[in-house]
């Protein structure tokens, strides 16, 4: 398992042994990220016949302490598009800041046309490939939803390494390992995306975050939901609450700390 | 004297260096890096020519750890093409190992190829392309691009072109070739069924004194199906490699481009 | 590169065919880059069944000793010879008995049982984990290689004389792509009423 922003972009444990973490502790002033500090969790997305979902929640985490409880972890571009950030909080909002001058200096160009997803997921792959090749990278992974020059639904992935992937359904961090086979069941093929009506992948979304506030304890029940379509743009809701919640599983769990019957 | 030394040990305590920055015991200071920027995305790619074509596959499955990223992404790209689609592309290239860095080293030989044409008005030769291709890589000697790259063309002589490479430039023209994961199971299985390796004329001989079977080269019709026995067999035993596999076969005719599924398991 | 089990190098290779079983072994023995010798067999028989040991050379000599006192004990004992299925359940608890302090190596097993006529094959890890295989085991430091060139060239049900030729492809196309294995290789068909023993040259570099 390695979900937590803290293990992203460090050598494979089963491949290079054990983590030697004692640099961490060194009293000397930092230039670098070396790991990151306020970190946000799983960004779940899906593409459906025309449009993407993307959700996540809205909490930052200062280890495992759930400190800010209010962060919005969806930033919108030009509102074209949706970019969903895990990881750290304060590269976040750097990369936000750089965003928002980019979009700036495209407004006031003479060129005609505005910037769509996949020319912000190229634009963003970039400057995370050129941090990383300097040794200093922006700890994040991100979504970017959207649509692409033919208006078509859009999806793609970065992360701190400037590895770059796309599929019908993405999900970063805890969602990568618990959500994603879940979303996989709605489209687990590029060619099925046709077939997913918006309201599907909302459910699929919205269940997706449920099971994530389960079994997730980085995870918060408040969270941000954007749906971007060609006829109605950018939907984005910040401050949803998760529903339909049932604990009635807990009872079941035998083992760890809960062994006998209170 | 300590303040004025700042916290270096050495010229606290040795007041033999009058320069102000002595040289310090890198072994006994040094921490392991923090950052490692590398990762592995899996994937196997494998290359064959033949007498007037050359093909060089890959899966399309990208991994981190256990996990897999992306059913979906290509290993094997167009070099050269006019446009985005690489219509008009006369040179392949597969890169296989940390993905990130095989996409810029793609986008880069790309971006030389078409300055090439621009510059000297015709089309760059797959030798000479094989040739700047070592250089780019042994450019970053000493901040590697992690990848192991396959490139592909048709010659001067319009024979199938394969140049092999290791992830600094050290490169070779070959027959056949398999790269990534999985190339410890596939190029034993190429030697044998390519290049006829350890296949003898029965009735030529006794021991040493049998005559090796002559390795010819190969239709494309075989070659084809001989790249899908490798992909299937590579998918069973290695879990990196699956869900499907891509093929691009260069002829005289251009770049074709063919897609099978693979398991997905 | 300092695993006892890469150390002295070699490759084992065990196959079902048609009322027929194969196993076959390279030759090698090194240290580290260094060949010492290259007449180290790696196959064993006890009677009917047959063993295959790649790891460690030393482990390879003892284990094969320990077994072969095991397996004549048990002939003492029981008047009849040992099944292919008991000798795996024996190499399988004889190994784990040695649970925290393992003998480095990863057997093979190959052979028909008399009482059912039906060939078997199994493998093993260091501590005693079967894998009971319906196409092939391999084993040793070519065991990637091996996988490759056997998952690619055999199929089912075939004759003995295809069989041969079969594993002995696998064996000698995989150890030419392993710095640590070859130098020659012993091919055993097994069929009901026959053991063939064919020594391979391959090649000597």
């Amino acid at each position: 398992m390695n979900h937590l922003p803290q293990a992203w972009g460090r050598p494979r444990d089963d491949v290079y042994g054990p983590y030697d973490a004692s640099y961490l502790q060194s009293g000397h002033p930092q230039t670098h990220t070396k790991s990151p500090i306020v970190t946000g969790t799983s960004v779940l997305a899906v593409k459906f016949q025309d449009g993407v979902v993307i959700a996540a929640d809205n909490l930052a985490s200062y280890g495992s302490l759930a400190r800010f409880t209010d962060v919005k972890r969806l930033r919108p571009f030009n509102s074209k598009c949706i970019v969903g950030f895990g990881g750290d909080v304060s590269d976040m909002q750097y990369l936000d800041r750089l965003l928002n001058s980019l979009d700036v200096v495209e407004n006031y160009s003479s060129e005609g046309h505005s910037l769509n997803a996949k020319n912000l997921h190229t634009y963003l792959s970039k400057v995370m490939y050129k941090r990383r090749s300097e040794i200093n990278p922006l700890w994040n992974q991100m979504l970017v939803a959207g649509l692409d020059g033919d208006d078509k639904p859009f999806l793609s992935s970065i992360d701190l390494l400037g590895t770059t992937f796309s599929s019908p359904t993405l999900a970063t961090g805890f969602g990568a390992h618990l959500a994603q086979p879940l979303l996989r069941k709605v489209a687990d093929d590029e060619s099925k995306v046709a077939g997913v009506t918006k309201e599907r992948a909302i459910e699929a979304v919205k269940e997706c975050m449920k099971v994530l506030f389960y079994r997730d304890a980085r995870s918060l029940d408040r969270y941000s939901i954007a749906i971007i379509t060609k006829e109605g743009g950018v939907e984005l809701k910040e401050d949803e609450q998760l529903e339909g919640q049932s604990w009635a599983f807990a009872e079941t769990i035998r083992g760890y700390g809960r062994t006998q019957e209170v | 004297m300590d303040s004025l030394l700042g916290s270096n040990p050495t010229l606290a305590s040795n007041p033999a260096y009058s320069f102000s920055k002595a040289p310090y015991n890198s072994a006994a200071d040094n921490k392991e890096h923090a950052f490692y920027p590398y990762t592995d995305n899996g994937g196997s790619t494998l290359g064959i020519t033949g007498e007037d074509f050359c093909i060089i596959a890959g899966d399309t499955r990208s991994t981190s750890g256990y996990s897999i990223n992306t059913r979906y992404s290509p290993k094997v790209f167009r070099i050269g093409g006019d446009d985005e689609t690489g219509e008009g592309a006369h040179i392949i290239l597969s890169v296989v190992g940390f993905a990130a860095d095989g996409t810029a080293l793609k986008e880069r030989l790309n971006a030389i190829v078409k300055m090439y044409k621009y510059q000297h008005g015709k089309k760059i030769s797959v030798k000479a392309c094989a040739q700047r291709l070592a250089t780019i890589l042994y450019g970053k000697r000493f901040f590697p691009y992690y990848v192991t790259a396959i490139l592909g063309g048709l010659d001067e002589d319009g024979k199938g072109a394969l140049y092999s490479y290791d992830p600094v430039g050290s490169y070779e023209r070959e027959q056949c070739r398999a790269a990534g994961a999985a190339a410890s199971l596939i190029m034993p299985f190429l030697d044998n069924q390519v290049n006829y390796k350890n296949q003898y004329l029965p009735g030529t001989g006794e021991g040493h004194d049998l005559e090796p079977r002559q390795a010819l080269p190969l239709p494309r019709h075989d070659v084809e199906q001989l790249v899908r026995d490798a992909f299937t067999s590579a998918t069973e035993r290695h879990i990196e490699v699956g869900d499907g596999l891509q093929m691009l076969v260069m002829t005289k005719n251009g770049i074709e481009e063919l897609y099978h599924p693979l398991k997905r398991d | 590169m300092s695993s006892p089990f890469a150390i002295n190098g070699g490759a084992c290779v065990a196959m079902v065919g048609k009322d027929c079983v194969a196993i076959a072994c390279d030759l090698r023995l090194g240290l580290q880059s260094l060949t010492v010798s290259n007449n180290f067999p790696k196959i064993f028989s006890y009677g009917d069944v047959y063993l295959g040991l790649t790891g460690l050379a030393t482990d390879v000599s003892t284990v094969s000793d320990l077994f072969r006192f095991k397996v004549n004990m048990y002939r003492l004992r029981e008047e009849r010879q040992i099944s292919p299925q008991t000798m795996a359940n024996l190499v399988s608890t004889s190994l784990y008995e040695k649970r925290f302090g393992p003998y480095f190596v990863s057997p093979v097993i190959a052979g028909i049982n008399h009482t059912t006529g039906k060939p078997f094959i199994c493998g093993f890890d260091s501590i005693g984990c079967i894998d009971f295989a319906k196409d092939f085991i391999v084993s040793g430091t070519a065991s990637d290689q091996l996988f490759g060139t056997c998952e690619g060239l055999w199929e089912p049900d075939l004759e003995p004389d295809d069989l041969f030729e079969t594993i002995s492809q696998a064996l000698l196309n995989a150890v030419d792509r392993d710095a640590l294995s070859g130098w020659g290789a012993h091919v055993y068909i097994i069929e009901k009423d026959k053991v063939t023993k064919r020594l391979l040259k391959g090649r000597q570099d």
